[in-house]
């Protein structure tokens, strides 16, 4: 039996919704019918927009979708003055203020309090300005990841990044690819570091030589099925395809037709492809890609370059492009950390200003949700380096405040039940001042995710941190399921989970623990990961305790029964939601 | 340990109840998920995870039950009445 998003889909979807979202934005809020608010919410996610939670009635985050997160010259600027303009709130961030943006874990931009009336306004600034919010979310192709750098990478084999643009040209908007069963995450990368983070998407083209015809040539071995949410995060599997440059639009539409005919529409908990691939094997996969959805003949798997993967492959070596790198033209490209993925707007817009003095005005968003400035000459390096916002968003930032990653949390997310963005900033600060970084560490990943919905990759960090709730001192705090160990690279691992529901004011002093344990046992210059990995997964749990110590947490009340964690009056009762089009609250028809 | 089976977000049922795990001569405590949610059948699910950490007799698992919507509204009012009861104790 399809399901409720099915039926609805069914009905209306795609780029139709676009006409009524708009008719909404110009009645108003009240104008979206109360028993309707269910699939029109769905529907609105394909156009980038998920309504906020609980509280925040009729306030939109919205998503922008940049595709293998490059910022052409000026975008940047133009995100920031529609953060400035319409993504101001009720109530302010102590962290980040009133407006701020979010960089995401998929080299996309969220803004949040984002307004009904206003959509249509942002929208045609947006799409004036080559950006959209088309896709972002909803059962479709969702923004397109790679390597960050793709055109400017000295590690680079193939240019990815003219390979992105076009499945981006090609599948935003296309009809026949516009209602799959569930979203759809694809990647392509051509460098040897392994930043795609293929191994997580449901497809991915990674760089690989094939002697075809006698010619060695450079294309993209074809992986399937991979996805953390839940309890089933699956690694990508082989199908043994390589596929060159030129046909990769063919085999990605081939996959995508594939999924959307033969995904489970009955179950959205069994959609993703990753359960099709266990289902079938990567063998059925690729004959029925073979047989029904491409008209030429496959080539099979050529030689990766796996054995090569730096990015987060638990070596110690970088691969998340923070700091500053030469370009294959001589130019340098400067990765900033941005700590939790998110900018103050005030920050956004002076740095489309130093983007535009001393490179080519293009930044770049990574999949740790950091920022990139490229197309620095090197005479003008230094000067770029002296600039007082890098003191902010460092070049060579401490091992914890790098490693740090959080979703959005129960600030505005449906889904989470703790604190996430604002606590990781806490955490990342605590460490930096109180915990002895390990000898030879020099990235420390620490990931933390509101719930299993695994927003912030907690299964491929070396500490993962996953929002639960316990009892403390009789009453019910926020806490963190923790794993450990978990990475990518050439044998990419999932994090094992080894304690449940610490209190979220004892996770810091848990880590400080686990650190003193890994650095007194550690098996010479052993790394994190290895060293977890060497460890029966039983004897993990326990092999450091929890401990309360001077780490301060505002936010261990039950954050998802306030109306806006950080208001003064945070009581459901307290919120201005609903409001119209100028902010202010709508009565409700009992007043 | 073992990964939980029951997702856990903001429309989980009560993600922290005390729960009980019994059998012959044994009996552990362990804090709990309780969840209610669609099945994909026209059904009602009823499902209970206890935390894993705290359980050593039984190996990592998550219990179902699927009730139609007669039986669902049924254990509902039972639920009711059991909780009027409790009241009134």
């Amino acid at each position: 039996m399809p399901t409720d998003v099915e039926n609805w889909k069914d009905e209306l979807y795609g780029n139709e919704i676009r006409d009524h979202l708009f008719e909404f934005a110009e009645k108003g809020w009240d104008a979206i019918p109360e028993d309707e608010h269910d699939e029109w919410f769905e529907r609105f996610k394909w156009w980038g927009l998920y309504h906020q939670r609980k509280g925040q009635e009729s306030y939109f985050m919205m998503r922008i979708g940049t595709p293998n997160g490059v910022l052409e010259p000026g975008q940047l600027r133009v995100v920031a003055e529609i953060a400035d303009e319409y993504a101001r709130g009720p109530a302010e961030n102590p962290e980040f203020g009133d407006a701020y943006c979010d960089w995401t874990t998929r080299q996309s931009i969220q803004l949040h309090w984002i307004k009904l009336e206003d959509i249509p306004d942002i929208f045609e600034k947006l799409e004036n300005n080559g950006l959209s919010a088309q896709q972002a979310c909803g059962d479709s192709w969702r923004n397109i990841v790679g390597c960050p750098v793709a055109g400017k990478d000295t590690h680079e084999h193939i240019d990815a990044w003219p390979v992105a643009e076009e499945l981006h040209e090609t599948f935003k908007g296309d009809d026949d690819h516009v209602n799959l069963p569930r979203k759809w995450k694809v990647s392509v990368t051509g460098c040897d570091q392994g930043c795609g983070q293929g191994d997580i998407n449901d497809l991915a083209f990674e760089p690989a030589e094939k002697t075809v015809d006698g010619e060695t040539k450079l294309g993209f071995n074809v992986r399937v099925g991979g996805g953390l949410a839940r309890k089933e995060p699956r690694f990508a599997r082989n199908i043994d395809v390589w596929v060159p440059e030129e046909r990769v639009t063919d085999v990605a539409g081939g996959l995508s037709a594939l999924f959307r005919d033969h995904g489970d529409r009955d179950n959205r908990f069994n959609a993703r492809i990753k359960f099709l691939v266990d289902e079938w094997g990567p063998e059925k996969v690729r004959k029925t890609l073979q047989d029904d959805y491409v008209d030429f003949e496959l080539e099979t798997a050529g030689a990766d370059l796996r054995d090569q993967y730096t990015y987060n492959a638990g070596t110690g070596e970088h691969g998340d492009h923070v700091g500053v790198h030469e370009q294959p033209d001589g130019n340098y490209y400067v990765g900033l950390n941005v700590l939790v993925g998110r900018q103050g707007v005030d920050d956004v817009f002076e740095l489309a200003d130093l983007a535009d003095e001393y490179g080519s005005g293009e930044v770049r968003l990574t999949q740790r949700q950091n920022i990139i400035v490229t197309d620095i000459p090197e005479a003008d390096l230094d000067e770029f380096l002296a600039e007082d916002l890098l003191d902010t968003y460092e070049p060579d930032p401490h091992p914890f405040m790098r490693g740090s990653i959080a979703c959005t949390g129960t600030e505005f997310c449906s889904l989470s039940i703790v604190e996430t963005k604002n606590r990781q900033v806490r955490y990342a600060r605590w460490l930096k001042d109180n915990v002895d970084v390990p000898d030879g560490v020099e990235d420390f990943h620490i990931h933390l995710s509101g719930c299993t919905a695994s927003c912030a990759q907690p299964q491929i960090a070396d500490i993962s941190l996953r929002g639960m709730k316990t009892r403390k001192d009789g009453e019910p705090v926020e806490a963190c399921d923790i794993g450990l160990g978990g990475g990518l690279g050439e044998n990419p691992h999932f994090a094992e989970w080894v304690e449940m529901r610490v209190a979220a004011d004892e996770v810091p002093g848990y880590i400080q623990n686990l650190l003193s344990v890994f650095e007194e046992n550690r098996q010479g210059a052993e790394s994190f990961r290895d060293f977890i990995e060497r460890h029966d997964a039983d004897d993990l749990t326990g092999l450091a305790e929890p401990e309360e110590t001077d780490y301060e947490d505002p936010y261990m009340h039950n954050t998802k029964m306030t109306w806006y964690p950080y208001a003064k009056d945070d009581d459901f009762d307290a919120s201005p939601a609903p409001t119209d089009g100028e902010g202010k609250p709508i009565a409700s028809a009992d007043d | 340990m073992a990964d939980r089976i029951i997702k856990v977000n903001a429309y989980t049922t009560f993600n922290l109840l005390d729960g009980e795990a019994e059998g012959h001569g044994w009996t552990e405590d362990a804090l709990a998920v309780l969840n209610v949610t669609s099945g994909d059948a026209g059904d009602v699910v009823l499902e209970l995870e206890l935390d894993n950490t705290e359980t050593e007799q039984i190996p990592a698992h998550a219990e179902r039950v699927r009730l139609s919507p007669s039986e669902a509204r049924e254990l509902a009012s039972e639920l009711d009445s059991y909780a009027d009861r409790a009241e009134a104790e």
